[in-house]
């Protein structure tokens, strides 16, 4: 299977590193504005051929599945061609500024019979997959609940909230926390389903060049609730993820290895406190060990996004449905278009 | 003769755009749109240019008037991704302004980076052999972005027939930036010193300074790739000592030969650290010899090609990075052009 990248920046790099590793896929053509770029990429991940034009890519390469990982900006164009091309396409997150294009695209891959992913990398973490593992075998019980929270200083020089460069992600509607919306969804769908409706509170703490630097939200889904959230001024940077179930309930940090369960226990009631707060100090330690280990080998926090490439190509090479699905990708939006800033809503 | 310097405002650009003036040319110096350069003591004429090589657009007015581009800015924090785009994508971005434009000239700013440490013996000179692909790609964010700008810079001259030196400095150092990597591994306010014998590969701000002002007016310099020392370099042991009595830092220092420390460096790498994602450079043996291999270094061609000496010594540096602030001074010569002149403080006037 031919394999195509166009956008060679930061996240292309896991996606490059991804492709090596799977089998029967060839790396055929990365393609970036600058030339340097593109050709840096290639050189280091050693992909056949590159492009500065995504249109002589497609052309020319002819791939079969087109990674797009520009910014979240300049999507629609090369997902829209590269469908056009016949290919099926990997979109990074968040897929499209407007919720128009995004039907417009999952429009054409259903019209081509073509699959339309955009990367929920979270939901393959460990953590969310034993969770959900626990959810089906009926242990953890129905989900009442999901909370998932992110803080992350975006704040600093150089990143999101640069005064000399505008980051791209600065045109989206909510500004950069807009960039971290489809993980919050799509966790949030995952657990309790599809957004029937949302309140939500964005805010801003500090001075800078971003629109807002809080955001909250409250989501009355399909299954359950979610309180969704962002912080860039609460520290440690972390990103929890807390699911409620009517038997047992989940604590992970996805950025570290952490998980923790708390439910019944064969004990007398009044000890269960003592013996739940003693196994979750064993797993607390074992996960501190993991996550240390975890910077001596492997993606680190982008493993969900390896199991999703991984998967995505094994589905494709057997025909059978991607684990994101295009319905999966619509429903996700329309909650991300529900947790959007109301005067701002594209 | 009108220059245009970009990260004009960066440590050594500050420094490039005194010692451009001090030889009568006329400085444009590009600097990002927020920053800030009142406190720079600048010369009012110094033509600001705002624009961010990242994203400006405008950059074709930037080269109007320019006979020489000295091109300085790099990203230098950050990860590998905004250090290669900031760097590299945007020496494309100048160097297409450039293109569109009548200037012919550029003087880049390279690094001692850009060489294979690990396949040089004995000295380290221009003929020494560069980092190669792929291989370049298991150094850091910084070596590969400034690898990637040489060859782009070095493929547009090649390109449009522009008259391109390359100037390679090696560590550079000055007033708030005494600490090189070069040192070896700092623990809190404790060194651990790795080859403490060793000579590094130094050049003082204010001295690197006067290299790029001398290469973009001498015309010796077209066509050249030079690297910029000092000298043979200090010690490590002695400029440790040096800066610590200089920046009044008070700690341990651990003195630990360097064949022991990259033999177990090695031994780490080749049984835990080989599929690592993120474990600190001086574990990661290539990275460890760039910084610290025991190699000689020479300034020779430097002052075959350009005639260049100097014009501070060791103890005159060190007294502008850790002795009392001196500003530089800029006065008309007889033909009203603009010198700045290094200000020496009685003691060091006194010596020279």
């Amino acid at each position: 299977m031919k394999a195509a990248l166009i956008g060679a920046g930061a996240i292309a790099k896991q996606h490059l590193a991804c492709l090596q590793t799977l089998p029967g896929v060839e790396l055929a053509a990365v393609c970036d504005l600058s030339p340097a770029t593109a050709e840096a990429a290639a050189e280091r991940y050693g992909v056949r051929s590159w492009f500065t034009d995504h249109r002589v890519m497609l052309e020319k390469a002819r791939p079969d599945v087109v990674h797009v990982a520009t910014p979240p900006t300049a999507h629609f164009r090369p997902a829209l061609d590269s469908l056009d091309a016949g290919a099926h396409v990997i979109v990074e997150k968040p897929a499209t500024p407007a919720f128009e294009q995004l039907e417009t695209l999952v429009r054409r891959a259903n019209e081509s019979g073509r699959c339309f992913v955009e990367d929920y990398n979270y939901l393959f973490n460990p953590a969310p997959q034993e969770i959900l593992r626990r959810i089906e075998s009926g242990e953890f019980g129905a989900v009442t609940h999901v909370e998932a929270f992110i803080c992350l200083d975006i704040l600093g020089p150089g990143g999101f909230a640069d005064p000399n460069s505008p980051h791209p992600a600065l045109k989206l509607s909510g500004g950069a926390i807009a960039d971290f919306l489809p993980h919050l969804a799509s966790l949030a769908h995952l657990f309790v389903g599809a957004c029937r409706s949302a309140e939500t509170v964005w805010t801003k703490r500090k001075p800078s060049v971003l629109p807002y630097d809080e955001f909250r939200a409250l989501v009355n889904a399909e299954r359950g609730t979610a309180v969704l959230g962002f912080s860039a001024s609460s520290q440690p940077d972390a990103f929890w993820l807390r699911v409620y179930g009517e038997r047992m309930q989940a604590a992970a940090n996805l950025w570290e290895t952490r998980l923790t369960f708390d439910g019944p226990r064969n004990v007398p009631k009044p000890l269960r406190p003592f013996f739940s707060g003693l196994e979750e100090g064993k797993t607390i330690r074992r996960a501190a060990l993991a996550t240390l280990l975890r910077k001596f080998k492997g993606p680190g926090s982008y493993e969900g996004l390896w199991d999703l490439l991984a998967r995505t190509y094994r589905a494709l090479g057997e025909g059978s449905a991607p684990p994101v699905t295009a319905n999966q990708v619509l429903e996700i939006n329309r909650m991300v278009e529900a947790l959007k800033p109301k005067e701002q809503r594209a | 003769m009108r220059a245009l310097v970009t990260g004009a405002n960066g440590f050594l650009g500050r420094h490039v755009v005194n010692a451009l003036l001090a030889r009568g040319v006329e400085v444009r110096a590009l600097v990002r749109p927020a920053a800030g350069v009142d406190t720079l003591g600048w010369s009012p004429s110094v033509d600001v240019f705002r624009a961010d090589l990242r994203s400006s657009r405008d950059l074709g007015d930037a080269f109007k008037g320019v006979d020489v581009a000295l091109h300085l800015a790099a990203v230098v924090s950050g990860g590998e991704d905004a250090q290669f785009a900031g760097t590299v994508a945007g020496t494309e971005r100048l160097l297409d302004a450039m293109a569109a434009s009548a200037c012919r000239r550029i003087v880049l700013c390279s690094t001692f980076s850009v060489y294979d440490f690990s396949s040089t013996r004995g000295v380290l000179d221009e003929d020494s052999p560069l980092h190669k692909t792929p291989d370049v790609y298991a150094r850091d964010g910084y070596t590969i972005a400034k690898w990637w700008q040489e060859r782009v810079t070095r493929r547009f001259a090649e390109e449009h027939g522009w008259d391109l030196t390359v100037l390679r400095p090696g560590f550079i150092w000055g007033r708030d930036h005494g600490y090189m990597a070069a040192l070896g591994q700092q623990f809190g306010r404790h060194h651990l010193v790795i080859g403490p014998m060793t000579r590094m590969p130094m050049t003082h701000v204010e001295n690197c300074a006067d290299v790029f002002a001398l290469a973009a007016t001498d015309p010796r310099a077209r066509g050249r790739t030079l690297n910029v020392v000092d000298g043979p370099g200090e010690r490590i042991w002695t400029y440790l000592s040096d800066y610590m009595r200089g920046s009044g830092e008070r700690g341990l220092r651990v003195p630990v030969p360097y064949w022991l420390a990259i033999s177990a460096v090695r031994l780490a790498y080749a049984t835990v650290f080989r599929r690592a994602t993120k474990v600190p450079s001086i574990l990661i043996p290539r990275r460890l010899e760039s910084r610290l291999k025991p190699l000689r270094f020479e300034n020779r061609r430097l002052r075959e090609t350009i005639g260049w000496t100097p014009p501070l010594d060791y103890e005159q540096c060190l007294a502008r990075t850790y002795g009392p602030e001196l500003p530089a001074v800029v006065e008309c010569d007889d033909r009203g052009r603009e010198r700045a002149l290094l200000k020496l403080s009685d003691d060091q006037a006194l010596r020279a």
